[in-house]
């Protein structure tokens, strides 16, 4: 499984695009610093969702007590990525 | 109990078309944001174990200033509220700021005793109290005639459910209630009894009152499918020996430390004087946590935890029952589809809470 974190900003950008069908914005543009809850709009159960879909691309799980702090793309590549390397 | 025969992927769950169909049909509303609104500190009746004169937000002086209420409402949905709960103590004596609150938030229902009827323009969904037949609601409530009563005023009103409260007194009584609104086009749903804290009466559930419950619900929605909106997960999740908080953590903030996202961040309860309290804020007040089986709080608490219903196909199905049941509660013009899993699911582990 890959972990360069470019690329995993990009395609959890991608997921979180098609997941929430946002517009006018592409994973090359998305501002992996966002905050997704403040500047995106997205809440607990757009989060649960791409959750899910997360846990399908890459195999892992994403604890319920840990949605608060995925706050931004790259907050939560950074979390896929510790999870792959660690082997969870 | 019944244990999935392997792990699925998310897609392959909703790869199956009536599965996706129903996912489809409620995720459309993960935009509702909700927060709840104590209307008066007065009431019509005065009931045994009512929880709006429990603890000290029945103190709360009302604020009767529609041009308030406006400015709140306003404020509300400035910070994101795209739905409202009108209660406590009874909202209906105050119709005046109930059309305040629709006319700025238009989705939204409101809990009543149905003693007196809302005027029409208020389009909110209205839940109507039960708690059992009207000699138990004489002697409980105090108040002859109430389904009587309520049918007279909410008979052909499509904003109308009946919550039927079962306590361990009245548990054999749903049975008369329902086939009598059945027999009027009427639709009902179930609640708990919950006991507010410090409650000692004769209305907190026992194992054996709750298991009880479970079988009658189990009958009635067997028996009025078209009448009672509810699923077999629904029973299951609210007549457990366990409460909704040991089940699921409960996401309101009075216990829930969380402020980033969800119901932590965006769910207050104002009182009668437009004040809140965080360390109080939940769907209803001064409910023993321990023991709150709240219809209100589980279609909140139920529905948040999706993740980890989504292990197999049955247990998200059951999940998908439990959210398209409370919309169609909560939601006006929000239409129930048959259920989809009419098998046993128990809820999945709670891995939120420590091992005790």
């Amino acid at each position: 499984m890959n972990t360069d974190l470019p690329q995993t900003i990009t395609r959890i950008a991608e997921i979180i695009i098609n997941t929430l069908q946002l517009e006018d914005v592409t994973p090359q543009t998305f501002d992996p610093d966002l905050d997704l809850v403040d500047e995106v709009g997205i809440d607990s159960m757009d989060l649960a969702t791409i959750a899910l879909v997360l846990r399908d691309e890459y195999g892992i799980r994403i604890d319920e007590d840990d949605y608060p702090k995925l706050t931004t793309v790259r907050i939560i590549a950074e979390y896929i990525n510790a999870k792959l390397t660690s082997g969870e | 109990m019944i244990v999935p025969a392997r792990e699925y992927k998310f897609s392959e769950i909703i790869a199956d078309p009536v599965i996706k169909a129903r996912w489809e049909k409620v995720r459309r509303y993960f935009f509702l944001r909700e927060s709840t609104y104590d209307m008066s500190n007065r009431c019509n009746i005065r009931c045994e174990g009512c929880y709006y004169f429990a603890g000290e937000k029945q103190f709360a002086e009302e604020n009767r200033d529609p041009a308030a209420w406006r400015q709140l409402l306003e404020a509300e949905k400035a910070r994101g509220i795209t739905f409202v709960v009108l209660a406590g103590a009874e909202p209906s004596l105050v119709p005046e700021l109930c059309e305040v609150c629709h006319g700025v938030i238009p989705l939204g229902a409101i809990a009543s005793n149905g003693l007196h009827s809302l005027p029409p323009g208020i389009d909110y969904r209205i839940h109507l109290s039960v708690w059992g037949n009207d000699r138990t609601s004489l002697a409980i409530r105090k108040a002859p005639d109430m389904l009587v009563r309520q049918m007279a005023n909410y008979q052909n009103d499509p904003r109308a459910v009946w919550v039927y409260t079962f306590t361990p007194v009245n548990i054999d009584e749903a049975r008369e209630v329902t086939e009598i609104l059945a027999k009027g086009g009427l639709q009902i749903t179930f609640n708990m009894f919950s006991s507010p804290v410090g409650y000692k009466g004769p209305l907190r559930h026992t194992p054996q009152t709750l298991a009880r419950t479970e079988q009658v619900m189990t009958e009635l929605l067997a028996e009025f499918p078209e009448t009672v909106l509810f699923s077999p997960y629904n029973i299951l999740a609210h007549t457990r020996p366990q409460g909704l908080h040991e089940l699921f953590s409960c996401s309101y903030p009075r216990m829930n430390q969380a402020t980033d996202i969800g119901l932590g961040r965006t769910f207050r309860q104002y009182r009668t004087n437009l004040q809140w309290d965080r360390e109080a804020a939940c769907c209803v007040p001064d409910t023993d946590c321990d023991d709150c089986r709240h219809y209100a709080a589980g279609s909140a608490v139920v529905t948040a935890r999706m993740y980890r219903h989504a292990t197999d196909p049955l247990t998200f199905s059951a999940w998908l029952d439990y959210v398209d049941t409370y919309l169609a509660v909560w939601v006006k013009g929000y239409a129930k589809s048959p259920n989809l899993c009419e098998a046993p699911v128990i809820p999945p582990p709670n891995n939120e809470l420590p091992p005790v």
